[in-house]
Formats: structure tokens, sequence, C-alpha cells
């Protein structure tokens, strides 16, 4: 699944993201492009929490490519 | 796979090619801040220190992406508390250093007498309102008045809707501010914990507070699951010395600056600031702006009353020309945010896709702009640098901030 959530500030990505872990319940990657820093510090504890690995990819000036992977898959 | 490679080769040049662009820019803003202060100095020497300092927290607070909504609001909305644990240490320093520079001013304070630039503001029912309003405020529009600042300097345009949105709140209050004064402030006390506790109860005391207040917000975040941060990959060769400077540019320019380092720097701004003139704070200036903005459009705001024996904020919005205490310390926050936001590449012009988030943040703006003035002071001038100031109004203000972010909360989780 993916989500783009560029524009949007916080916490809406971090909401966001956090609804659609909820929502694949573990069965997919949820992967957030975001073009706000503060989601790098935001993200990881909560996919954390949900179960989930996250990785943090650099795509742009400045954008980001968050893929947050369901533990155990991968 | 070579398709991807090569966007990535593709995609990498272009970064590098804006990095330059960003770089050079940054260095350009550097200069222009520095010919401002040649200009300013004319005006008055102090002014200097205090623009840099203020570029200086402007620069800390992007770094380390210090949003002071963010650190109430996210308590209560994921259980996170790493931002408010930064400024829990950050306010233990600039404490010790208060303390240290209100005892060379008032020696005595059992005798009444309260040092005169510190941020000891009213306690009573205004404290309270205005904290509700300004917590509901900088939640729904998603920064409190110093981030917003420091975010319309990164180029987010919602952000400038806000501080237009703080503008408007700030001028409300000056045509209201009269019947508040009557009714209720003039009643309020101005409580300075040194007056009965000496400077050294004083101190203990608020460092007290401070201690169970993370002990408390530890409980909180605790009860929201703990989570143990993945390693991170430090691909950087640090051998060499080309190496290890190159690393340490990257942790100060590039990388964010964990909480409790940038809220360590803040607290000993805040200090420096204070021993130069007057501890922090960016409404002054902005409520300036309101009331020069209401008497261009004939509508001009009627004398305040009061505001005079009072510190903080609001107290020097009288001032006039262009170059004031309160321009230096906050429109200094500007091109400070801006470098550390063209150094790191995360200086973009960002507009909000719905058009309800421009709702959002200009109400949001107005109760919080509505808030700050009614409480001369937003998160820095009546929190931030009135906790230090060993005010017993901060303590108030904040708990009502807390409760105003809370109904904040509940608001954002509707709107979605």
């Amino acid at each position: 699944m993916e989500l783009d959530v560029r524009g949007e500030i916080c916490p809406y990505p971090m909401m966001k993201a956090v609804e659609a872990m909820k929502k694949v319940n573990g069965s997919e990657s949820v992967v957030v492009i975001t073009d706000h820093a503060p989601c790098l510090d935001t993200i990881p504890p909560q996919a954390i929490r949900n179960g989930y690995t996250y990785e943090v990819e650099e795509t742009g000036s400045p954008e980001w490519r968050i893929t947050l992977n369901p533990k155990g898959e991968k | 796979m070579t398709e991807k490679t090569d966007n990535n080769v593709s995609s990498s040049r272009i970064l590098q090619g804006i990095t330059r662009l960003q770089n050079v820019a940054a260095v350009w803003v550097l200069i222009a801040a520095v010919i401002v202060a040649i200009i300013m100095s004319k005006t008055e020497t102090a002014l200097v220190p205090l623009w840099f300092l203020a570029m200086a927290a402007g620069f800390t607070l992007q770094r380390s992406r210090f949003c002071f909504a963010s650190a109430f609001r996210d308590l209560f909305l994921f259980g996170n508390s790493q931002i408010m644990k930064g400024i829990l240490f950050g306010l233990a320093i600039a404490t010790i250093g208060f303390a240290i520079n209100m005892f060379k001013q008032v020696p005595f304070p059992a005798f009444g007498v309260m040092p005169q630039e510190a941020n000891i503001l009213p306690v009573g029912p205004s404290t309270i309102v205005s904290g509700l309003m300004f917590g509901f405020g900088m939640v729904l529009s998603g920064g409190c008045v110093s981030g917003s600042l420091y975010r319309m300097a990164e180029g987010y345009v919602g952000s400038w809707v806000t501080i237009g949105g703080v503008i408007i709140g700030m001028g409300l209050l000056s045509q209201t501010w009269n019947w508040w004064w009557n009714a209720v402030i003039s009643e309020s006390p101005l409580i300075w914990m040194p007056t009965s506790l000496g400077y050294g109860g004083a101190v203990i005391l608020t460092l007290l507070g401070l201690l169970a207040t993370f002990l408390f917000v530890t409980w909180l975040e605790s009860r929201s699951g703990i989570y143990i941060p993945q390693a991170t990959k430090e691909t950087l060769p640090n051998e060499t010395f080309d190496g290890k400077l190159a690393s340490i540019w990257r942790s100060v320019f590039i990388k964010g600056w964990p909480a409790t380092v940038g809220g360590a720097t803040l607290g000993g701004i805040v200090v420096l600031m204070y021993m130069v003139h007057m501890p922090w704070g960016v409404t002054g200036e902005l409520a300036r702006w309101a009331n020069y903005a209401m008497t261009a459009i004939n509508i001009p705001p009627p004398t305040l009353l009061g505001l005079s024996d009072i510190g903080g904020c609001a107290g020097r919005a009288d001032e006039s020309g262009l170059f004031t205490h309160t321009f230096a310390v906050t429109v200094g926050l500007l091109p400070g945010a801006l470098v550390g936001a063209l150094f790191s590449r995360e200086f973009k012009l960002r507009f909000p896709r719905s058009p309800k988030r421009y709702a959002q943040s200009l109400i949001g703006g107005i109760i919080m702009g509505y808030g700050a003035g009614l409480g001369i002071g937003c998160t820095i001038g009546a929190f931030f640098s009135s906790v230090p100031s060993l005010s017993v109004s901060a303590w108030l203000f904040a708990a009502s901030l807390a409760g105003g972010a809370f109904l904040g909360v509940q608001a954002i989780k509707r709107i979605g």
C-alpha cells in the first residue's frame, strides 16, 4: 500500500501511516512518501509499536520514502 | 534492475546539484543577516547579540525539529514524549542560568521587588483561558507561534497562513484587552517564587517540578508501549581527517539533532538573551505588527491598561521604530531557520493540498493569537522563558496548554 502525504505536516503523515498499518494489519508493506522531515523521527517509533520494521530512503530534496514492513515478512 | 540503478544515479546527480545550490543560498542568507546586523548596530549595539542569538535559536529549532505543539500533542496522540523531555532538560538548564542572573539584579527577593525583565506573569482565570486557547489553536494549525515562524522559513505555506491568523487574533485581543484587564487580570497577582521561598527554595521546587513532569510523561509514554529504535547504519568512513570532518558536518547540518540536544541548546540561548537584556519571546513583535495594521486601517487599539507593570512579551508592544529588541529576537529566527533548512536540503515551498488545511491554519492561528495576547506570551514567552523566571504563572499556563492540546487532538481526529 502506498501513501502519498506530501504537503501534509505533523501529525497527519504519522496519523495516516498508523491508520494504514492498522488497515493492512500486517498483510503487506506500507510505503509513505513525505516531504516533511519530522516524520523521520515520528513514524519509526509508531512502526515498531505496530509490529513493523522501517527503512528510510532519501528520494528527493527534500523527499523521503519510508517503507514499513510487517515483522516476520521480508 | 538496471533501470532502477540508472534512476538512482541520475536522481543522485540531481540531488548533488540541488545541494550545491542550497549551500550557496545558505551562505548568501548568512551574508545578508550580517549586513542587517551591521545596519541594526547603528540603532543600538545590544540588538546585534540579540539578533545572532535569535538566529542560533531558529537554527536550533529547525535542526532539532523542535515543535512545542507536537511536544504537548503527541503525549495524547501517540504517547510520544521525546520533545517534551528535551523541553524539560532545556528548562532545567535555563532555570539555573536565570536564577544566577536574577540574583545579580535582585539579591534580596524577600522585600517584594521583582527583576524587571523576567517573564513573571499574572496568575488567574485569564492564564487558564489563554493556555486552553493557545493549546487548542496550536494543535489545530499544526504549530505554535515559534514553530510556525521557523516553518515559514522552511517554506511551509500553511505556516504563513497561521502567522497571519496569529496577527489577526492578537489584534482582536488588543481590542478586548481592557475588558479582560478590568474584569479579571487587574485582580490576578504576579507570583514570583523567590519572594517567599528565596532563590534556593524556588530553584529546588522548580527542578523538582520538572523532574515530576519528566516521570509523568515517561509513564504516559510507557503506557503506549516501549519501543527500541532500530540501529542506524553509519556508512561514512570515519578514519581519515576528511572523513571525520564530513561526519561532524553531517551530524550538525544534515541529520536532525536529538531533542535533548535541541532543548539544552535553546535553554542556553534563552539564558544568554536574558544576560544581554531580556528573556526570549516572540509574540511581542507580532502584537506590534497587529497594532500597526489596525492603526493603518483606522481601527487603532485602545490604550492598553496595566501592561506597563507586567514584563514579558506584550509589555514591549508599544516600542516604536523598526529595529527594536522584539524585532531582533523574533525576526532573527527566520534567517537562522532558513540557513538550517538550506544546509540540510529541507527547504521547499510546500502547499497544503486540501483546502481544509488552510482553514485549519487560519482558524487555529486566530485562536492561538488571541490566547497568546491574553497570556502575554506564547510557548516561549509565557512558558519556556517563564518557568526559569521562577514564575508560578508558567506552570498554570503549561497545564492549561496541555488541556487545550488535548481538546485540539479530539478536534483533529474528527477533522481527519
